[in-house]
């Protein structure tokens, strides 16, 4: 494999972790964030520390990335989670410019010039295991009782309540699980590009992630799969009309919302038996029409 | 008969409006009550105060004999009270099944380790979730449509979907709110066979706001009548008919 | 003393530009129940339009000012139109709304780097950069127009809210859209004038802020701090608002002045979370229960 498609495959792996985080809070409990590039630039931080000051072991920078970004997820969502209104949304903004100019002015950890030296830890190997096992939580995550309360919220939150969901608490988890993806992905992110500079973790970070997010279809982790390869792969392909890119992606944005908003694939799991089910919906959709066609003549 | 709910001087206050004043009344365990007013009489906004939607401005509430005034909504229905609302609110994007399926939850104790890796008591209680949500809706009638999407049901079905995911959480007092809106007579006729099969299946008490006055005389083994906000009368159906403020309010004395 | 004074000075005049956008910002948020993320966008227009009114098209500045208000205007209406209207009338959930303010935000500020580059302008010097001197304080005359236009806009906007017909629609629209629309408001023409008022304040604050710093295609990041202006203030509230801005503006420069200028842009967020932890409801924010 040329050592150039391995790398994009390498960076659409370590987006996909971040996007599934993000897929749960957004297409699962229906809540926005601004800030997951904070999460990311925690992660790296975290994991970089680890791994280069403490000479520890990759998979503990790994455990250290999730648990530090889900903690600081935990506080941002103890203060706003309650609240009615965009109190969330802000605050995941301010969150994620905040944690930029700290780690901008705080000259230990390389300040805004960066932080070079971080060991080559992430291979594909371990990306595609990662990838694995957060599709599988995820999923398994959302088919329980846990995932099913946060739907609910997402769908009508004082229904779920008054049918004895603590909303504050789903929410919560949504966002605490949501963040330590992101975290995992920003330790993979600094471990691969053995630098990391708090400009990589701006909010167009954050928008890029969201914007996978909802092309891929919220409520749907197999769009978010599939979001997560082309879109990164995509770009690397256009790299002539990147000027554009993002005008496009602004415009279909909005146009996903307003003609289709649960994106490509939204609320649809590509499976084996979804697809089978679909072929079986479609065959009797097109009996039922061949009936009518013959009734119809029938009655003539 | 005791009483399973008590409601003593509850009051609520928007702004300088009293939409709930002074409010005294009783439910009957095991018994059908109804709430009725004209529109505005407060009758939603008790039910949102009993549920902790509201924050009472005064009084109290109490459920079999505990102090409940206050509690957060979502551990009334732990305490045994769920309810439906006038504006019908389903969880619209998701099946009729999975509707009353998520409403099962209390049912299960697996915890969160259980759910990601599918661990053995999460298979086997979730088998049981999934049995009792179907059970549901075979007796709700509703078990053939159990695939269909909750927002693209014909509205009579709606409001019986509100009602099947409110006995999901296994109540024993039902809170409904005009479940009757917006229904034909046929259908109407029907509802009200429904709740009285409910009561006695399930063995609960039913609180019910309605504006029929058929369903709810017919219905109704106890009556609460509110006007602005104050309790004008309380009976059975034979004393509230017969009861002159009552027949003022709602011919056009009261407006 | 003198010094601080000094301080009060300029951060009550960047106060009041960062007032205007946090008005417009509130003004949307009142009627629509949603943060439009593409008030930043609208801003960075109102800049645009100014800055090429007055360079290619060599108006003199009241001219170009004019332009660029009522260009953002009409682009905020258009927005809304496109982006938010066809959600409106179908009652889709807030999430939509905020995600698709996200794409127009992304769309205009990527339009502009992609048309018309992403390099820094400055505007030309209309004001000097002399100042007036008042005892000990100098006022930069840029400073002081900022500080007069944006007080004059704020008080015109308030009459207008509070004299007009449809000033009294808007405030009827905000406490409740649904009651409002049974009473006869026509509220789509509410949404449409709310729209071009923010837009309008947008404008000018692009202005001021291309005139005192430069013109750059993500200069709307800016209204970051409106958010946390109005949060401080108090969500939804327009006079909370104004004093959230005007005291966030005074912060930073006090901050900037004896601290370090490096903790000018972090002050906000540590308001911003200070507020939430503590006093969510801002200074004159009041809590009010959703009908159920
Ligand atoms: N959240 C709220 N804020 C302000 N006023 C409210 C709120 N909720 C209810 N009210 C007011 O309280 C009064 C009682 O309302 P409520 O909904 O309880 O009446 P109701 O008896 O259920 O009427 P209907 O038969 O129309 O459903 C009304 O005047 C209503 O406008
Ligand atoms: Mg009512």
């Amino acid at each position: 494999m040329s050592s150039y498609l391995e790398g994009i495959i390498m960076l659409s792996g370590i987006n996909l972790i971040a996007v599934l985080g993000l897929s749960l809070l957004t297409g699962f409990a229906g809540l926005f964030s601004f800030g997951h590039a904070g999460f990311m630039a925690i992660g790296a931080y975290s994991a970089a520390i680890c791994t280069t000051i403490f000479k520890l072991p990759f998979f503990v920078g790994i455990a250290a990335a999730a648990a530090a970004a889900a903690g600081a997820s935990w506080l941002i969502g103890r203060a706003t989670l309650r609240l009615k209104g965009d109190y969330f949304c802000i605050a995941t903004l301010g969150f994620g410019e905040a944690i930029r100019l700290i780690l901008d002015n705080f000259q230990g950890l390389g300040g805004a010039r960066g932080w070079p030296g971080i060991p080559p830890h992430t291979t594909l190997v371990n990306i595609l295991i990662l990838d694995v096992i957060g599709v599988v939580l995820l999923a398994n995550l959302v088919r329980s009782r846990h995932g099913r309360n946060m739907i609910a919220v997402r769908e009508e939150e004082l229904a779920a309540q008054v049918a004895g969901i603590n909303t504050f608490k789903y929410k919560m988890l949504a966002l605490v699980v949501s963040a330590a993806y992101a975290g995992v992905a920003g330790a993979l992110l600094g471990h691969y590009m053995t630098f990391i500079q708090p400009k990589m973790f701006s909010m167009v970070k954050s928008t890029e992630l969201t914007i996978i997010v909802i092309f891929g279809g919220l409520g749907s982790i197999s769009g978010s799969v599939l979001g997560a390869v082309v879109l990164t792969f995509l770009p690397e392909l256009l790299r002539a009309v990147d000027k554009w890119r993002l005008v496009v992606y602004g415009l279909a944005v909005i146009g996903i919302m307003i003609g289709r908003p649960r994106g490509l694939m939204g609320g649809f799991e590509l499976t084996p038996k979804s697809v089978r089910a679909h072929f079986a919906r479609l065959r009797e959709a097109k009996a039922a029409r061949a009936d009518q066609a013959a009734e119809e003549k029938g009655g003539l | 008969m005791s009483d399973i709910l008590q409601v003593r001087g509850l009051t609520k206050r928007f702004g300088g409006l009293a939409a709930v004043n002074e409010v005294d009344f009783n439910v009957r365990e095991g018994g059908i009550s109804g709430l009725i007013g004209p529109n505005g009489a407060g009758k939603t906004t008790i039910f949102n105060l009993i549920t902790g939607v509201y924050k009472v401005t005064s009084g109290s509430v109490s459920f079999e004999g505990k102090d409940i005034t206050d509690t957060e909504p979502y551990r009334i229905a732990d305490i045994g009270i769920t309810r439906t609302f006038q504006n019908i609110r389903l969880f619209k994007n998701l099946t009729v099944f999975d509707n009353v399926l998520t409403a099962c939850h209390a049912s299960a104790s697996y915890n969160l380790a259980d759910s990601l890796l599918r661990l053995p008591r999460f298979r086997r209680e979730e088998k049981t979730l999934k049995e009792k949500a179907l059970e549901l809706l075979s007796i709700l009638g509703l078990a053939d449509r159990k695939d269909a999407i909750a927002n693209g049901l014909p509205y009579g079905l709606q409001r019986r979907l509100e009602i099947t995911r409110a006995l999901a959480l296994d109540p024993r007092l039902l809170l409904l709110d005009e479940p009757a809106a917006g229904m034909n007579p046929d259908e109407t006729e029907q509802l009200m066979r429904l709740i009285g099969d409910i009561r006695n299946r399930f063995k609960l008490s039913v609180l019910v706001i309605e504006h029929h006055m058929d369903l709810v005389m017919g219905l109704c083994e106890h009556i609460v009548v509110l006007n602005f906000g104050q309790k004008l009368a309380d009976g059975t159906p034979d004393a509230i008919r017969g009861d002159k403020r009552v027949v003022e309010a709602y011919l056009g004395g009261g407006e | 003393m003198a010094q601080f004074l000094q301080q009060m000075v300029n951060g009550l005049s960047i106060g009041s530009v960062y007032a205007l956008m946090a008005v417009g910002y509130s003004l949307v948020y009142s009627i629509m129940n949603f943060s439009n993320f593409a008030h930043g966008g609208v801003i960075m227009f109102g800049a645009y339009f100014g800055f090429f009114a007055m360079t290619q098209l060599k108006l003199p500045f009241p001219a170009a000012f004019a332009v660029a208000f009522v260009g953002t205007a009409v682009l905020a209406v258009v927005i809304e139109r496109i982006a938010y209207k066809p959600l409106r009338e179908r009652n889709a959930p807030f999430l939509y709304f905020i995600i698709s303010a996200m794409g127009a935000s992304i769309f205009l500020e990527n339009i502009i780097i992609a048309t018309i580059g992403p390099t820094f302008r400055t505007y030309p010097d209309v004001f000097g950069r002399t100042s007036i001197s008042l005892g000990s304080v100098a006022i930069g005359r840029l400073d002081l127009i900022m500080f007069v236009i944006s007080a004059v806009c704020l008080a015109g906007l308030v009459l207008f809210i509070e004299k007009t017909k449809i000033g009294r629609a808007i405030q009827a629209s905000a406490y409740n859209m649904k009651a409002a629309a049974l009473m006869g408001v026509n509220t789509d023409r509410v949404v449409m004038i709310v729209f071009a008022l923010g837009g309008m304040l947008a404008g000018i604050a692009g202005v001021f802020f291309g005139m005192k710093y430069t013109v750059y295609p993500q200069i709307g990041n800016i209204t970051t701090k409106s958010f946390v202006a109005a949060v401080f203030g108090g969500l939804g509230s327009l006079p909370g608002a104004v004093l959230g801005s005007v005291l966030l503006g005074i912060i930073e420069t006090l901050v900037a002045g004896y601290l370090s200028s490096q903790f000018r842009d972090l002050i906000a967020f540590v308001i911003l979370i200070g507020v939430l932890v503590f006093r969510p409801t801002g200074i004159m924010g009041k809590t009010t229960e959703d009908k159920a």
